[in-house]
């Protein structure tokens, strides 16, 4: 599968890891690059063990942060995992 | 002034090679393999890199494979929480040895191929090895591991740049990187053969412009341009001293491959001073760090910041003066000296020198 779609199961690709550094705070390690991650990215990735869904990871989120405008918290969620695709960073079921 | 904190370290664990490609970046003068520093050295100097900040480690040389501690070497970089990048022409590697590496921690391998052709590619490296890359790359497939394909292309071999990527998506690689011929070290001595036209340049950006939007999502397409042909410098590893440090196999501390061929610079060894020290405060390091050493046009140029004025050792090796705008810029006031080495009407080219092993000197 090679579009990302609501019901994708998104996880990393191999080769591609969160790390935290003192130094350098929160980063997704991947070949020959480092992303950091700010605001809620980390969070979103924890959540991507291919297992859940996309629409899972929306919701998800949107527990975890009940405070913040669901709609904000998907739109956030499907462009930062769009981008990652985009960046051959994630592996699909 | 203050410097960023350095996010990769490269380090060249030994010059020693089983190939001799005729573009290879060592330096002509390498270091022997008695120079060469033990695991236990290159362990603190990881250490001391992860404490530094550095996140990404690149092992590479020569073959890293020729150390038979290389497995040590990971295992470590691992504990010390560095990525690790293994850089390979595969000579060496086996099923067995690949699933010890995999074990120590290691995150990602980077296989060079010198050609879709067989034959093609083995006059490249002046030795019998596409098969056994091509036989290596359904192993590293059995393992969780990313995997790059990296192809260098030049005048000889970019008319076969779709077989190339028709090779890297049979092979189902994470990651394709063409990189055209950078003109340093033994490339610069085979120039009049690699150097491509003009018009192969512009149809390669096409080619692989359109493998990387079919393939987007799938595998991820690097390519690095021949900066001769371009308007604008390179950043040359994203500035000098700036982002990336390397340690050559005799433990000197260099801003980058090349920088052994300016004149003048004294590279602080890792033996002596730790890395932290190096990084801020040996002169080499200094030497062009931030904007202060930049001539006119680049001094108050709106793209400084983007390209630092390109590189430094190419300004050295084209014009003489490592202090100059690279004159791969088109503003560079010593652009026809680029000029004169492009415009050269397409020749046979000449038979090309193989890069020999470090030899003791006596």
């Amino acid at each position: 599968m090679s579009q990302l779609s609501s019901a994708s199961q998104p996880k990393l690709r191999p080769g591609c890891r969160l790390s935290d550094s003192p130094q350098q705070g929160d980063v997704l390690l991947i070949p020959e690059g480092i992303l950091r991650l700010v605001g809620p990215g980390k969070k979103i990735l924890e959540y991507c063990d291919g297992q859940r869904t996309v629409t899972e990871i929306v919701h998800g989120l949107q527990q975890a942060f009940p405070s913040v405008d669901p709609s904000r918290i998907e739109s956030e969620v499907n462009t930062f995992l769009e981008r990652l695709h985009q960046k051959g960073v994630l592996e699909l079921s | 002034m203050t410097p960023s904190v350095p996010l990769s370290l490269i380090a060249e664990l030994t010059h020693r090679c089983p190939l001799h490609c005729v573009y290879c970046s060592n330096p002509l003068e390498m270091q022997a393999r008695a120079s060469e520093m033990p695991a236990e050295a290159w362990i603190r100097v990881l250490e001391d890199a992860a404490q530094l900040g550095v996140l990404q480690l690149h092992l590479t040389g020569g073959e890293p494979l020729a150390r038979p501690d290389l497995n040590e070497i990971i295992a470590a970089a691992r504990k010390a929480n560095l990525y690790t990048n293994l850089i390979t022409s595969g000579i060496g590697l086996n099923a067995d040895r690949l699933a010890a590496l995999v074990n120590a921690g290691l995150d990602h391998i980077q296989l060079s191929f010198q050609d879709s052709d067989e034959q093609a590619a083995n006059d490249i490296a002046g030795t019998r090895a596409h098969a056994v890359k091509l036989e290596l790359s359904r192993i590293i497939k059995r393992h969780r591991l990313a995997f790059t394909m990296n192809i260098v292309v030049h005048r000889q071999n970019l008319s076969r740049l779709p077989a190339m990527i028709a090779l890297a998506e049979e092979l189902t690689v994470d990651r394709l990187e063409i990189a055209h011929v950078q003109y340093y070290g033994w490339a610069l001595r085979n120039r009049e053969a690699l150097l491509p036209s003009r018009a192969q340049w512009e149809q390669s950006l096409e080619i692989i412009t359109s493998a990387r939007d079919r393939l987007k999502g799938r595998m991820r397409v690097d390519f690095v341009g021949p900066d001769y042909y371009a308007k604008y410098p390179k950043a040359c590893m994203g500035g000098w001293a700036r982002s990336v440090m390397l340690v050559d196999p005799a433990g000197r501390a260099l801003p980058c491959h090349a920088a052994g061929v300016i004149p003048g610079l004294n590279f602080d060894n890792v033996q002596d001073h730790d890395l932290r020290w190096i990084w801020e405060h040996s002169p080499a390091f200094q030497k062009f760090r931030g904007e202060s050493w930049m001539p006119e046009p680049c001094r108050s140029c709106d793209r400084r910041a983007q390209d630092f004025g390109g590189c430094r050792c190419q300004a050295m090796l084209l014009t003489g003066n490592p202090s100059a705008t690279d004159p791969v810029c088109t503003l560079s006031p010593m652009h026809e000296i680029v000029e004169g080495i492009t415009n050269r009407p397409p020749e046979a080219p000449p038979d090309w020198v193989y890069r020999i092993d470090p030899v003791a000197r006596a």
